[in-house]
Order: C-alpha cells, then sequence, then structure tokens
C-alpha cells in the first residue's frame, strides 16, 4: 500500500495546487503506528501528511458535506466512501460535480484491538469504488462474503431471547450518537433527537431512550444504508448495530427486490419511499 | 500490611457482606464499576474501566425532585436520600485524581450539591496502583502519578503478587482495621512505574488565553465528529442538562449528563446557537479542560486517563492537542511578528 500512499500523495499535492480542488480528504497518522484519523488537507504543502495503509478504520465520507461550498473537494474513496458519494448525491446533499473522487481498491483494514480484518471490512461487499474520477492502484477480488451470519443467529432466537438481545444491546448504549454522526446516510439538518419543543426524544438515559433512539434511526436509514459500517465500528460501546441494518437490507430483498444495498448508484432506488401498484400489501 | 491478590476475593465478599462494594468488571462487552456480588469478576488487570467511576458520585441521570397535583393540592418532594456507605475496590490513581476534580466542583466555591456530597461522604476509595500503565496513559505529567494517590481512603500499591495495603485516611484506618483477617504482616517492595507518554501542560493553559481564533479549532473540527464520547468516557467532565418528565398530574426533574459536542447544548430560546459550529464546541471543550478549570480551581481537569483518546471514534488525541499548543507561539509574539 506504500506505492497507493505515494500516489495519493502526490495527486493530492497536484489537485490542490492547480486549485482544481479546495481541499483533500484522507486519513493522516496519529500518535501511534495503529492509529489513523480523518485528515482534511487544504495546502498542498500538507499533502505529506495523508496516509494510506491498513489502519486507516473510519469511512471519511461525511466530512464532504462540512467541507462542499468552500470549492470542489476531492476524496480519497474505497468502495464503501464511494457509496456514500453516492447516497449524498441521490439524497441530494452534494452534486456530483462539487466532488472530486480519487478512488482506491481496499484490501480490507486491521482492527487495532484484535490485529484481525475489521468486522465492517469482513463484511464488504464492494471493495472498488463505484464512482470515481480517478483510479489510484490496481483492483481488487471481490469476494463478496455473506454478511448476514449475525441475522441468522438474531432470528433463530426465541421471542425472550431476541427481547433479551435488544435489552443488553440497548442497555449499554450512551447516547453519544457516534453512530448518527458518522453515518452518511444521517444528514438531517436537525436530528429528531435535538427537537426539544417537540420533546421526541427524551434527555434521561436508560434503556428505553436508548432502544427508542436506535430504532428511530434504523428507520431513518432503512432503505439507504450503505452497509459501511461505521455506525458499528464508531461505536465506542461496542454495540452490534448492523444486525439491524443487515436485517432491513435482507428484509428489503425479499419484499421488494433485487436489492443489494444503497450506495450502488446515485440515484436510488430507495425502496420504502418507491411506490409501485404491484407492492406487496400483506399486512393490510 | 500486605494483601495477596489471590486472596482479594475473601477480602471482597466480607466488605459485600456489610456494604455496598464496586470493583472494576467487565460488562456485557464493555467495563465500568458494578456492583460485587454473585456472578461479578473483579478485574483488577483492567489498567482503566471503559467507563469511569463518575456515576457512582454524579449517577448519568438524577432526579432531583418530584411533584403531583390533586385537584387543588399540589405535593412538591426532593428526591434527595442519605447514602448507605459504600467502597470503590480497585480504582485507579487517574480516577481518584478525577474524584478530587469533582469535589472541586460539587463542594467549593459557595455552593455544596447535597445530592453529590452525600455519595462523596458516604464512599470508601480503595485505590490500586498501575505496574504497567498503557500507552495511553499520561497522568504523571499532567495530574497524577501510577503510584500515588494522596486523597485515596486506602491505597494498594501493587508489588507484583500483592499489594502493600496503606490506610491514608480515617476511613481508611477504620476499613483497614476490619481488613485485618485477610492481610499478612510482612514487607514487599511496591512496583513504582512512570508512564511513557509525557505532555508539557507547564505553559499551556495561559497560551490558550491567546488561542481563541487559533487555526487549531478548525483542524480538531474537521476530525472530530462531535458525538459526545470524550465527554461520556471522561472521568471529569461534570456538565449536566436539567429536564423534566412531565404526566398528567405527576411529574418530575431531573439532570442528566450533558455534552459541550452536542449542537443542543447551548441551543438557546429564540432558535440562536453562540456555538452553532463544530470548531466552536471543540474549542469549548479543550479551553474548559485545559485553561478554564485551572483558572477558577487551579489544577488541570484532564487527569491524563487516555479514555477519550481510546475510544474517540476519530481518533482525536488530547495528549497531541497539548503538544501542539505546547509547541505554539504566544499570541503577543504572533501579534507582534505581524506588526514587524
Amino acid at each position: 500500500m506504500a506505492d497507493v500512499q505515494d500516489t495519493i500523495r502526490e495527486r493530492a499535492a497536484a489537485l490542490l495546487s492547480s486549485g482544481e480542488v479546495s481541499a483533500v480528504i484522507g486519513w493522516g497518522a496519529g500518535r501511534f503506528d495503529d492509529v489513523r484519523f480523518p485528515l482534511v488537507v487544504k495546502r498542498a504543502e500538507d499533502a505529506g501528511k495523508l496516509v494510506f495503509d491498513a489502519s486507516c478504520v473510519q469511512m471519511t465520507a461525511k466530512r464532504l458535506l462540512e467541507h462542499t461550498g468552500e470549492g470542489k473537494v476531492a476524496l480519497v474513496a474505497r468502495g464503501c466512501e464511494s457509496r456514500a458519494v453516492n447516497r449524498f448525491i441521490a439524497d441530494h446533499q452534494l452534486t456530483r460535480d462539487q466532488v472530486y473522487v480519487i478512488g482506491v481498491p481496499c484490501p480490507g483494514m486491521v482492527d487495532p484491538a484484535t490485529g484481525e480484518t475489521l468486522k465492517r471490512c469482513a463484511e464488504c461487499q464492494v471493495r472498488n469504488p463505484v464512482v470515481h474520477d480517478e483510479l489510484v492502484g490496481d483492483p481488487v477480488p471481490e469476494p463478496k462474503p455473506y454478511r448476514f451470519a449475525e441475522v441468522d443467529r438474531v432470528e433463530a432466537m426465541s421471542r425472550e431471547e431476541r427481547r433479551a438481545f435488544f435489552d443488553e444491546m440497548y442497555g449499554k448504549c450512551i447516547r453519544c450518537y457516534a453512530c448518527r454522526n458518522a453515518c452518511p446516510c444521517c444528514t438531517c439538518r436537525e436530528c429528531f433527537v435535538e427537537q426539544d419543543k417537540v420533546g421526541w426524544q427524551g434527555k434521561a438515559f436508560n434503556v428505553n431512550e436508548a432502544r427508542y433512539y436506535g430504532m428511530i434511526r434504523a428507520f431513518h436509514t432503512g432503505d439507504r444504508c450503505i452497509e459501511c459500517g461505521e455506525c458499528e465500528r464508531a461505536c465506542p460501546m461496542g454495540l452490534p448495530l448492523m444486525v439491524i441494518m443487515h436485517q432491513q437490507v435482507r428484509d428489503i430483498d425479499k419484499l421488494f427486490g433485487p436489492y443489494e444495498g444503497g450506495g450502488l448508484t446515485d440515484s436510488g432506488p430507495d425502496p420504502l419511499r418507491t411506490y409501485k401498484t404491484d407492492d406487496i400489501e400483506e399486512f393490510m | 500490611m500486605l494483601l495477596k491478590k489471590a486472596k482479594a476475593g475473601a477480602l471482597l465478599d466480607a466488605i459485600a457482606a456489610k456494604e455496598r462494594l464496586f470493583v472494576p468488571a467487565d460488562d456485557r462487552g464493555t467495563s465500568r464499576f458494578v456492583a460485587y456480588g454473585a456472578g461479578v469478576e473483579p478485574r483488577f488487570d483492567l489498567l482503566n474501566t471503559k467507563l469511569p467511576p463518575k456515576d457512582l458520585l454524579f449517577p448519568a441521570t438524577e432526579t432531583l425532585y418530584r411533584w403531583s397535583r390533586d385537584g387543588a393540592d399540589l405535593a412538591i418532594d426532593s428526591a434527595f436520600a442519605e447514602t448507605d456507605p459504600f467502597t470503590v475496590f480497585g480504582l485507579r490513581p487517574c480516577d481518584m485524581a478525577s474524584v478530587d476534580r469533582l469535589d472541586a466542583v460539587f463542594l467549593t466555591k459557595g455552593y455544596v450539591d447535597e445530592f453529590y456530597q452525600a455519595k462523596r461522604e458516604a464512599a470508601t476509595f480503595v485505590v490500586a496502583t498501575c505496574a504497567h500503565p498503557g500507552r495511553a496513559c499520561f497522568c504523571d505529567s499532567i495530574a497524577a502519578s501510577p503510584h500515588e494517590a494522596p486523597t485515596a481512603d486506602v491505597l494498594l500499591e501493587d508489588a507484583g503478587e500483592e499489594w502493600v495495603v496503606t490506610p491514608q485516611t480515617e476511613k481508611g484506618a477504620s476499613a483497614v482495621e476490619a481488613w485485618k483477617p485477610y492481610l499478612e504482616e510482612g514487607d514487599a517492595e511496591p512496583i513504582k512505574a512512570a508512564c511513557d507518554l509525557k505532555v508539557d501542560m507547564a505553559a499551556v493553559p495561559e497560551k490558550l488565553k491567546g488561542m481563541f481564533d487559533d487555526p487549531i479549532w478548525s483542524d480538531i473540527g474537521d476530525q472530530c465528529l462531535t458525538c459526545g464520547t470524550c465527554t461520556f468516557v471522561c472521568p471529569t467532565c461534570y456538565c449536566f442538562n436539567i429536564d423534566q418528565d412531565v404526566r398528567e398530574d405527576e411529574g418530575k426533574r431531573f439532570r442528566c449528563w450533558d455534552s459541550c459536542m452536542f449542537t443542543d447544548y447551548t441551543a438557546m430560546a429564540g432558535g440562536h446557537n453562540p456555538r452553532a459550529s463544530k470548531e466552536s464546541r471543540v474549542r469549548q471543550r479543550f479551553m474548559h479542560k485545559l485553561t478554564y478549570f485551572n483558572d477558577r480551581y487551579d489544577m488541570n481537569l484532564c487527569v491524563g486517563c487516555g479514555r477519550c483518546m481510546r475510544d474517540c471514534p476519530a481518533a482525536v488525541d488530547i495528549s497531541l492537542i497539548i503538544d501542539r499548543i505546547a509547541a505554539s507561539e504566544p499570541a503577543q509574539e504572533k501579534e507582534a511578528m505581524a506588526h514587524a
């Protein structure tokens, strides 16, 4: 990946010094060798601070939305970031000409806590960028691993076991909202949890408030989720959030399919907001 | 006096038979200070629990009063209650230093928070020193020491297979007196560890006073998600919100943890938000941690536990931020250069 990193630096410097872009979003190096962080480079002389290696665990695309409007912004995009770009375009958060995509085929990242492949990478369906203005590095194979193992496990539970599973999950939630802030589908200018005057979301910390938050967020993002897994990775308490998202992807596939998740194109489809007269209506 | 680590279980059983006891333990894939009892395995090998011990003194949600209405009769009842004595066994020196900070906030400067005070006075803190500080630990260059905890009731100095037990307060002395059947006479050499990671805080609080408009804040803002993780895992972040739960004829008012990282933290009536940008919220957090608190309480609010660095989803590293501030030029020099 050293060659890829060198090319990213060269291209970032060129794009910034030519004025084609006002910023390049990638990763920088933390204090320790296995710590990388989302870095926004705005000057060509800082392009050397960009790194790319197996420790780039964060899905950085959300930063795009903070910098569009300052001129075209370049994003170093793997499969996951590229699907987020499509997501943003489909959700009218930006237009294609506002972003320059430096595509990077991704071999999968390493979880510094375990030394093994990061969970969100081990479940990844799209390692190669689905949209890019240029590609750095050679395309990688798409193994398309089975990603519903945890869904199968939870589906096989009895009602009581499932209740206990979700109670444990949301009993741990500290409502830091890292999942929401990291999510490329969560682009509401004002989130329902902050609509204090309406009071959807109570301020107290308990399992009911946490479960309510989690379920509303899941439904708000259900048919748009790009399965990047960044919510689950960002969660400081280790909540298995992707089990809910994967479940929805599979349900949508069964009910309205074929459907393989969001962000594969820049125009949806967003099945739960698309009406067809032959839609299944078994619950009516 | 020595306490063999292998025999700690019997001592914990004895303490728990008398009063509530909290120990560091795994909790559903994370860790925190858990009420000791059946099925709880203390994890004295954990450097830091994922969640800090602050909720034992300052719960995440705490009811202040309740009200109810019966026709024209309105009743308002304080939710204040005395707290039965309890022991926290095995917290770390950084966590003890965090209790010192919470004490300063809730008990000094002319206002005593009775809810905090009741729990604080009921608590006995037993601190275990750190033989092997972690890579993100930097307590000894900011607030504490891996092998000391001057305000702990009892200090347990790690000596390998055993702890050297030293009571440091009256409360600690009576606790240790009761522990005698589980202690042994003898001497052991405590491990006096030091942190590898150091920060240089000497000039930081003063330098920050001239850095309100420094580019550092937009750089951190670019990196930060402004989620509340750092504030909730921080042992010293103490900001809270007061909210209410109102039903038709009854309700309660409670306080709950809040986070300066959240947009609604500073949302004002009329819709104005003085800290609408990420950069302004990030600035507030580090200004508070590294200079405002020093002005009011004459100590660093950060205790160097490393929790925020470890758990931040965007890998924001307070030690690197301190380094950058320490290396920056004082504002007046910058200004002088601009005029030169």
